[in-house]
């Protein structure tokens, strides 16, 4: 085709080109994160503004725009560069954001609920195990393509391997949920890579085993356990768990068909539900626009995962397609362990919602996980 | 052709497909969960976020204070520091924690003032009158230091918070306190009745108990404001929603004068000391002691019925009820051997009314016509009083009856038997009652009901006893219930007798005897004794309500009959003969300013019989004035004794004395005491005292 030739072609100002890459942004998935980003600016707004009409609080609301503003120029960053050259930066960038991961673990990482995650800023944390998702999804994307589809034991260990390095750093901060969300990434992915059926199998066999040896171990400690398991029957605990997993109930419920309103929630507004803003912000989003407005929110992410798997399957090459797949792993899973757990159906991890929860890290993580699939969609007619 | 499979090889194709059934599949649980929560239970969540997020908050409405006719402040409101105890937040507290708890409270609390026990705070956590999520109250009036310590130092005592309330005040102290009653916690027992009143009440609501505060419940009771508001998990205020404002109770003026009110209980209290100062008596029955242990004092405007003082002796603090009385003070106002300071003996109290009953007698003799032309004698013919009197072809008991100290009076008219107070001469109206064909046995016992005796006046307190007037038909019903008490069931012409002294099976309030001399004073008019004057509005001072004179009847009192009674009675303060013999309680009146303030009066000395003991005479006196329109009529009961001509009428005499000269002391709050203090220090302190000092400091530096 004639186009190709035109493939190293990276003008903006694509005139006279109809296969130049900026002609064939995928709008809808662009459209819907942002929107995705929006409604949780305004349901940060919301959770945060406090009680006084005269003068609400928008400290909250501005910097959850500006993550969005950063997020969509890192987004476009990650657009812009080819990924099949972004690849060869891909190890620099994961073993940085590995060493990151060991320096939250010294003293200057910042502890929060239990949890050491952050570097503070000023004013600003970041979460480099946030970023780091990215750079893991490309970095083991970047491992499992040469074995074109079909890994054997071997190849499948080293994947296991590469995951084993973030995933333990992770742990160590105590932050069960990231680490789960990284387990989930790898698992998708080497399912696309070619994994065996009887190699996932025996694998989900030795996770559950030692998920069971690490319950038992003790490692976990008695308020970690509670979180995990309290959503079974919170009525029947009195930990903050269950209080914040029941309030996050009453408030969704309470939102009914169409919801209370912006800025109605009762229980949003006298703050009922710990960490309204962040992790359990879906308990805004329920209260005040009720099952119409939770439904439309996910079907947004609907629309964001149908995006990453159609520009999976067009991708030129297995590299784009385990890319895709690992971001739509992580939103797929992030979506549902979060949403699931405001609604009382998952335990209690503390993983944000992408693109709406407040948080900086997660933001930007997220659009330049939208950024590497447009990426690939842009370029999906240049052949490798 | 397709862009989009070019690399894919199928297995991959599967693979992605496996994917995103899974991708899609975890929308189905969301989807169904969130139906389930917002459609399906969406009603029990709105509810129980209502539950959260909206509380109603009751808002108490002060009482309404009690005033004097003056319009001074007799019961005021105040704040005080209530410690409560969080039974919902306590229970989580083990038992061995619970009462090092309460012993480290208890420690604190007492340091700072309030001596508590820890039985008394864990009484009150245990009391079941709270349910389970109550908070008890269980020590008020504790200062702002403990309070701010308490705050500082909850972890300390979980569950423990402390509320401001406001609880009655009593500027005057234990000044009638018997009128104005107390106040205390809502009983299980009023429960029903409080439930159909107009103005709602909680469980931990106080409620009038006894006195004014009773009586004037519905009036003096705020009505609780409600604010329904949406709060936060902190329990901040977001919102209100809606908001009935609590309304403060009305304000009850009375017709008491604090500075008679003051004075009445002084000079019964003196009355009493003075009593008690009599040498023990040895007589053949035995040994009498003048214990004048307790008594009452009633005064009363004849004009309208209002009562201007009223005061029984023993008396108590009000204060002690204030913060909830300890069992301890409660029993102690409630021991027989402490003569029930409880009790207002004034309303309460029956006794014989003795002599002071006999006007009515006469007026019984008058009103049949006994006494006049168709009768036994006229009103100015003379009887003679040889100090005994034998009952006519008598038929059993006593038949003998004799005047007091059997004195013989010698030739006496109606006045003059009054003034004297000849039983004798009444024993002979009673007898003719009982024997002469054409008047009623029961003449006395009727004009004695007609000016109210033997039924309640209708004060306004509650708990009023109503006396006794004995008749052969109550004594029948007495004997039957109880034949031990009598000799007989017969009705005898010696209870007549008795009767028409006041003694016998004769029981009167001191109230009613006051407002029956009332009637008599004022021409006729028995009114229903009024205490409350008005009700005010408590924020403008408007008269809510004013109450007027409640005229019970008119009693059939031509100056024919009132006349010589009360002319006999004048006599009584006044008389003396040339050859000595005088009215009853001339002594007593001696030097008192006739002129200018003309009294009258009646004595009374009542023996109340009590068995297996002999115990000194109930000393009584009624006076009025000034005459010819008398203001006051006052009545005083000494318990135990003596002479009423001894004892009881110079109580009246220094009363009315003060009055008349127009000596009657200010009486002051202790607000107003501390003032007056403070302003002689000031003046002190700018007196010479500072001028000695400075000139002592020259000299030491000189």
């Amino acid at each position: 085709m004639k186009t190709r030739r035109n493939r190293k072609n990276l003008n903006l100002n694509p005139t006279g080109d109809p296969w130049s890459p900026w002609l064939h942004v995928d709008i809808a998935l662009v459209l819907s994160s942002i929107a995705l980003a929006i409604i949780g600016a305004f349901m940060v707004y919301s959770a945060t503004r406090g009680n006084d009409p005269d003068s609400y609080d928008r400290a909250y609301l501005n910097r959850q725009l500006l993550f969005l503003v950063a997020g969509v120029v890192a987004m476009a960053t990650a657009a812009y560069f080819p990924y099949r050259r972004i690849r060869d930066w891909v190890p620099a960038v994961f073993w940085g954001g590995m060493f990151l991961l060991l320096l939250v673990l010294t003293p200057l990482g910042v502890e929060r609920n239990g949890t050491k995650a952050w570097f503070e800023f000023g004013s600003f944390q970041l979460q480099p195990s946030e970023l780091c998702k990215i750079a893991y999804i490309f970095m083991l994307a970047n491992y499992l393509e040469r074995f074109n589809g079909r890994l054997d034991a071997r190849q499948l260990g080293n994947g296991l391997l590469l995951g084993i390095i973030p995933i333990g750093l992770i742990l160590l901060e105590t932050d069960v949920g990231t680490a789960l969300v990284f387990i989930a990434i790898t698992m998708g992915m080497l399912l696309v890579a070619g994994a065996q059926t009887r190699h996932i199998f025996v694998l989900t066999v030795v996770g559950v085993i030692l998920s069971a040896l690490v319950w038992s171990s003790g490692v976990l400690q008695d308020y970690q356990q509670d979180r995990l398991t309290s959503f079974i029957d919170p009525a029947s605990s009195q930990t903050e768990a269950a209080y914040q997993q029941t309030q996050a109930q009453i408030a969704i419920g309470s939102g009914g068909l169409t919801g209370q309103g912006f800025g109605q929630g009762q229980q949003t507004r006298g703050e009922f539900v710990p960490e309204q803003h962040t992790d359990f912000i879906f308990s805004v989003i329920g209260e005040e626009f009720g099952f119409v407005g939770s439904v439309i929110v996910l079907a947004l992410f609907a629309i964001v995962m149908w995006r990453c798997m159609r520009t999976a399957r067009k991708s030129p090459d297995l590299l784009g397609t385990l890319i895709c797949c690992g971001v739509l792993t992580l939103f797929a899973f992030q979506m549902f362990q979060s949403v699931g757990m405001t609604l009382g159906i998952m335990p209690i991890t503390g993983i944000p919602i992408p693109f709406v929860s407040y948080g900086g890290s997660s933001a930007v993580s997220c659009f330049v996980g939208v950024g590497l699939v447009l990426n690939i969609h842009m370029r999906r007619y240049q052949v490798v | 052709m397709s862009v989009s499979s070019r690399y894919l090889p199928q297995s991959h194709r599967l693979r992605l497909a496996v994917l995103a059934a899974v991708a899609i599949s975890l929308f189905v649980p969301l989807i169904a969960r969130l139906w389930y929560l917002q459609v399906i239970k969406e009603t029990a969540f709105v509810e129980r976020a209502a539950d959260n997020t909206t509380e109603t908050i009751i808002e108490l409405a002060p009482r309404g204070r009690i005033l004097d006719a003056k319009g001074r402040v007799l019961v005021d409101n105040r704040a005080s520091i209530l410690v409560t105890i969080d039974k919902e937040e306590m229970s989580t507290v083990a038992a061995d924690d619970l009462q090092d708890l309460f012993f480290d409270l208890a420690t604190e609390i007492s340091r700072s003032g309030n001596l508590t026990k820890v039985q008394e705070i864990d009484s009150a956590y245990r009391s079941n009158r709270y349910g389970p999520f109550a908070e008890v109250p269980v020590v008020q009036d504790i200062s702002e230091e403990l309070q701010i310590y308490l705050a500082e130092y909850s972890y300390k005592f979980p569950g423990v918070n402390t509320t401001v309330t406001t609880v009655r005040d009593y500027p005057y102290g234990s000044l009638a306190a018997h009128i104005l009653g107390y106040v205390g916690l809502l009983s299980e027992e009023e429960m029903p009745s409080v439930a159909l009143k107009e103005k709602t009440y909680l469980a931990n609501d106080e409620i009038g108990k006894s006195g004014i505060e009773l009586f004037y419940e519905d009036a003096l009771r705020g009505t609780p404001g409600t604010k329904v508001v949406t709060v936060d998990k902190f329990n901040n205020i977001l919102e209100v929603n809606e908001e009935i404002p609590a309304k403060a109770g009305s304000d009850v003026q009375l017709t008491i004068d604090i500075d008679l009110q003051a004075l009445a209980e002084q000079e019964l209290a003196r009355g009493l000391a003075i009593a008690k100062q009599q040498p023990t008596k040895f007589e053949e029955e035995g040994v009498v002691i003048f214990n004048a242990p307790a008594g009452a004092m009633v005064v009363m405007d004849p004009r309208n019925g209002s009562i201007v003082a009223m005061a029984s002796y023993p008396s108590f603090d009000p204060e002690l009820f204030v913060s909830g009385i300890s069992n301890d003070d409660f029993d102690e106002l409630t021991d027989p051997g402490n003569y029930l300071p409880l009790l207002n003996r004034a309303i309460q109290g029956t006794y014989p009314p003795g002599s002071t009953f006999k006007p009515f007698t006469a007026y019984a003799a008058l009103d049949t016509g006994l006494i006049g032309s168709r009768g036994i004698l006229s009103i100015d013919d003379f009887f003679y009083d040889e100090g005994v009197f034998l009952i006519p072809s008598c038929e059993g008991g006593t038949c003998r009856f004799q005047n007091a100290g059997e004195a013989a009076y010698g030739d006496v008219d109606l006045r003059l038997a009054l003034t004297y107070s000849s039983d004798v001469y009444f024993y002979n109206l009673a007898a003719s009652f009982d024997i002469l064909p054409g008047f009623d046995l029961e003449s006395v016992q009727v004009a004695a009901k007609s000016f109210g005796y033997g039924s309640r006046t209708g004060v306004t307190l509650a708990g009023e006893g109503s006396g006794r007037i004995p008749t052969p038909a109550s004594r029948r019903d007495a004997y039957r219930e109880n034949p031990e008490a009598f000799l007989t069931g017969q009705w005898l012409t010696g209870d007549t007798l008795n009767t028409s002294i006041g003694q016998g099976d004769v029981l009167a309030t001191p109230l009613q005897i006051v407002n029956a001399y009332s009637a008599l004073v004022n021409g006729g008019t028995l009114y229903a004794p009024n205490l409350g004057q008005r009700i005010l509005d408590p924020i403008t001072g408007e008269t809510q309500v004013e109450f007027a004179p409640r005229i019970l009847k008119e009693i059939f009192l031509p100056d024919a009959f009132s006349d010589p009674i009360l002319e006999g009675l004048a006599a009584v303060t006044t008389w003396r003969s040339e050859i000595g013999t005088e009215g009853t309680a001339y002594n007593a009146f001696k030097d008192f300013p006739h002129e200018q303030w003309p009294v009258s009066g009646k004595t009374g000395t009542s023996e109340k019989q009590v068995e297996n003991a002999l115990i000194a005479d109930y000393g009584l006196f009624v006076g009025w004035g000034p005459n010819p329109d008398p203001e006051y009529v006052a009545v005083v009961v000494l318990e135990e004794a003596g002479f009423g001509g001894q004892v009881a009428a110079p109580v009246i005499r220094r009363y009315f004395e003060s009055i008349a000269l127009e000596r009657v002391p200010a009486f002051l709050s202790q607000a107003e005491k501390d003032e007056i203090a403070k302003e002689q220090a000031v003046k002190s302190s700018l007196n010479p005292v500072t001028e000695m000092e400075n000139t002592n400091e020259e000299d030491s530096s000189s």
